[in-house]
């Protein structure tokens, strides 16, 4: 048997790209976007590449790709990247070309845009496909808002970009903490105790410990060798579950939906946002979560009516205030909504600037 | 006095042996309690004592919402109850 | 293949359908099969059917492999056994064909051949396999130049965004320092020694299209010092109309460049009389608005580096973070030691005095700022803070008095 390799990280990247970028490299001078999905990026020395934007369900099976690589074989010599939203790129020399990779992925059934004003790929997590403690699915929830939002997706109607993000449990694996919409899965109750199953898998020391709020107890009665779990300390994340399987964090009635909404991460014209909660429940509805779909359209559609030039949701809503937010979008105010964590007093209001 | 090398190895698997399912030790731990007594170890030496244990598959890292250093042992996730 | 009638709901619409992708594994692969099988079981029951494990892995690493067992393991023997292995991803994700159908064929023989382009930190994800198949793949990986990304209580997969590889505004070399860092740090990514998880997160500019700031412990953002570059003559085609702002990616056919551009600037350091437009460069913030509205008249200036800003993180434990500047400028120039050295210092430090789960930014409120400075042999620079502090409580120690009696603003 030959050595076993290890620690030698990825492959260097220079690998990985055309010719056009190793001698354009840091001498792009600018771009245009062609159309909604084509770039354009101009070099200094009058170079040029195209990039074909489209979106992929990020959860993706080996056919796919190669299908994708075939595109890229055929047209693009060979080189393609991918996103930090999970789109992919169609990286072209020849300008005649662009007409045929997309052709190429209309029949592939890849939608092509996620440039400018548009409402990008939703950043997503594993949800129900792989993870243990999502309280939501994660791929169909963001196929069922994509397939609503889809006329966002290819053109360049809103007032700014959309970034759209989906985490399914408060561990938020997704970040979606600094997103214009961002969709959370929530649960609601605490753990239950499956005192049968944990004797026989879980180490009773190591799963108290394992909790970050210190919830959890051994059982007053020694002769059950279990735990109990102070439920008001509890905060659902699932990391008791993670240690012992005999206490699963999932509910099939009181998990759900929240939506949090305004959040951003660039700098332009205002620092980078939180995003904040708008609406604290919707229900957990496989296959395709209506309720949570039409509340996003509600707020994104006020948003594009509402909002100005180059606003983005964050700066509109922090310009209207959030008291008309929740009253254009028809969204009830709600104990949920006032923040009663560590920095809470930083988000009451101390001044007479709000609206009736 | 520092440890040597194999002497180190061992008493490193003995603390890891001896907290097996009560506490669950993450390498800092390791390296806290060697030091406190022996205060003259070099810390690269607990590093790769850690390292070898590892490689030979004597220990294994483990993740529980933190990464740990434990015996190999099968899991409860991976049991059929 | 198992009746699901919920997914194949997900099947119509114009968003592609990751169900009938997967249909299509499911025809050739029992694991895929039963994966939709025990995915229409959590649609019907509305709770996820997988079990976390945390003992699989490669030999001598801590990281790469997450395991994963299902709860139904007889309903769905496929996925009895469906573990979770991260290849980390080169530099900006880029990718040659030939490259990517090599990871497939790997896949394909070892795994699932369902898989997650990209997953949050940035890694390629292969979704599912059992034990005994994760040696093998890890020896065709390394064969083919490919290593696993970072797990657990370690340094995670650095990622980036394009930077100079195809981006004019990128201020420094990303991708470089993204593949340089991963290179350097290959100990502590796969061998977990950490407090928690540790990200870094490398964007070119302040438009930040890696999400820095938000989702890596250590943000390191691209800046210029000096001046805006500016084209007068595109401007003027910006004001004429010939040129479209946002390089022609928004629903307005024209920009007004007083209205749109002047006016919105937030630290109001520009003006424009109809023909020039004049900034106040040592007034600007480097917020990159008038730049992304005008891509071909105005780009950042030629004295670039990046700023490093620290302690960012999701919510668990103590709310989410963003991180804050810790190193207004940083020059980034290869090999990065003084980034290299820096991390190393910060890594030292928290590993040190982090509690078990506790990410950098949570112990740097813990101990304070000036514990984190100390500790880390950095000065404080007032771009650290919006504002200083608004309360009395701030306090004296003795090392402060003898740098006052020695002349001194800071202790040495």
């Amino acid at each position: 048997m030959s050595e076993r390799i290890t620690d030698i990280g990825p492959p260097k990247y220079d690998k990985f790209l055309p010719p056009v970028i190793k001698d354009n490299y840091g001498k792009w001078k600018y771009h245009e976007i062609l159309e909604p999905g084509v770039l354009m990026h101009v070099s200094e020395s009058g170079a040029k590449i195209f990039s074909v934007r489209g979106g992929s369900g990020r959860l993706v099976s080996t056919d796919f790709i190669k299908e994708v690589c075939d595109i890229a074989d055929k047209f693009c010599d060979g080189y393609l990247r991918f996103t930090s939203r999970n789109n992919v790129e169609f990286l072209l020399t020849d300008q005649g070309k662009i007409a045929d990779v997309k052709d190429a992925c209309k029949k592939m059934g890849i939608p092509i845009g996620a440039t400018g004003h548009s409402v990008s790929n939703i950043v997503h997590t594993q949800g129900w496909v792989h993870c243990h403690t999502p309280a939501i699915d994660a791929s169909g929830i963001v196929k069922a808002v994509m397939d609503d939002l889809f006329e966002y997706f290819g053109s360049h109607k809103l007032p700014a970009q959309v970034r759209i993000a989906l985490a399914c449990c408060l561990n938020m694996c997704g970040a979606v903490h600094c997103s214009d919409i961002a969709i959370l899965g929530i649960h609601r109750t605490a753990p239950k105790v499956d005192h049968e199953r944990l004797r026989h898998l879980c180490e009773i020391p190591t799963t108290i410990a394992s909790c970050p709020t210190g919830a959890i107890r051994p059982h007053p009665d020694k002769a059950i060798k279990s735990v109990v779990i102070n439920e008001p300390r509890c905060m659902y994340c699932g990391n008791c579950y993670t240690m012992c399987p005999a206490l699963p964090v999932f509910d099939s009635q009181k998990g759900g939906v929240a939506l949090l909404v305004g959040g951003k991460v660039s700098n332009a014209k205002s620092p980078p946002i939180f995003s904040k909660l708008a609406v604290p429940y919707l229900p957990n509805n496989p296959p395709r979560w209506p309720e949570t779909v039409q509340a996003i359209r509600k707020i994104l559609t006020k948003y594009a009516e509402g909002a100005n030039k180059y606003e983005r949701v964050g700066e509109w809503v922090e310009r209207i205030g959030w008291e008309k937010f929740f009253e254009v979008c028809d969204i009830p105010f709600t104990f949920q909504h006032i923040d009663d964590y560590r920095w809470a007093y930083d988000t009451y209001r101390t001044s007479m600037h709000f609206k009736f | 006095m520092a440890l040597s090398k194999e002497a180190l190895a061992e008493y490193i698997y003995d603390m890891v042996a001896k907290a097996q399912g009560k506490k669950n030790l993450k390498a800092m731990d390791v390296q806290k309690a060697v030091l406190k007594e022996h205060p003259d170890q070099n810390k690269n030496d607990i590093k790769f004592a850690i390292k070898d244990l590892i490689d030979g598959g004597r220990c294994v890292y483990t993740y529980f919402g933190g990464s740990y250093i434990e015996i190999p042992h099968e899991e409860g996730a991976a049991k059929k109850v | 293949m198992h009746k699901t009638p919920l997914l194949d709901q997900l099947e119509s619409g114009p968003w592609p359908s990751f169900i009938k992708d997967l249909k299509r594994v499911a025809a050739r692969k029992k694991p895929a099969a039963d994966l939709l099988g025990l995915l229409e079981r959590s649609y019907k029951d509305k709770i996820t059917h997988w079990k976390h494990g945390g003992i699989v892995g490669v030999l001598g690493y801590g990281s790469g492999i997450i395991g994963r067992y299902t709860d139904l393991p007889e309903e769905f023997p496929g996925v009895e056994h469906f573990h979770t292995v991260r290849v980390n991803q080169p530099s900006g994700w880029f990718y040659t064909t030939k490259a990517l159908r090599e990871l497939c064929d790997i896949w394909d023989e070892h795994g699932s051949s369902i898989l997650n382009v990209h997953g949050s930190t940035g890694d390629m994800i292969f979704l599912g396999t059992t034990t005994p198949e994760l040696e093998p793949c890890f020896a065709k990986l390394t064969a083919k130049g490919w290593d696993l990304g970072g797990s657990g209580s370690a340094m995670r997969s650095p990622s980036c965004c394009v930077g100079m590889a195809r981006c004019e505004w990128s201020c420094y070399d990303t991708m470089d320092l993204c593949y340089e860092a991963t290179q350097n740090f290959q100990f502590e990514m796969h061998r977990p020694s950490f407090p928690y998880k540790f990200k870094i997160k490398c964007s070119g500019c302040p438009n930040d299209c890696v999400a820095a700031v938000a989702r890596a412990d250590m943000s390191v953002i691209g800046v210029w010092k000096d001046d805006i570059r500016i084209d007068q003559a595109a401007v003027k085609a910006y004001a004429g109309g010939e040129l479209k702002p946002r390089g022609g990616a928004t629903p307005y056919a024209k920009l007004d460049v007083q209205a749109d551009v002047v006016a919105l600037c937030p630290t109001a350091c520009m003006a424009f009389d109809g023909k020039t437009l004049k900034i106040d460069n040592k007034n600007c913030n480097h917020c990159m608005h008038c730049i992304s509205l005008m891509p071909q008249a105005l780009r950042p200036g030629t004295e670039t580096g990046a700023t490093l800003l620290l302690g960012s993180h999701a919510p668990i434990l103590e709310g989410a973070q963003m991180s804050w500047v810790i190193v207004p400028f940083m020059e980034m120039e290869t090999p990065y030691e003084p980034f290299m050295d820096l991390v190393a210092n910060i890594t030292e430090w928290w590993s040190e005095n982090g509690k078990n789960r506790e990410r950098v930014g949570e112990l740097m409120l813990r101990l304070g700022m000036r514990a984190f400075f100390k500790g880390v042999g950095l000065e404080p620079p007032p771009q650290t803070v919006k504002t200083p502090r608004a309360n009395p409580f701030f306090f004296w120690h003795e090392e402060d008095f003898e740098a006052e009696a020695a002349g001194r603003k800071y202790i040495k």
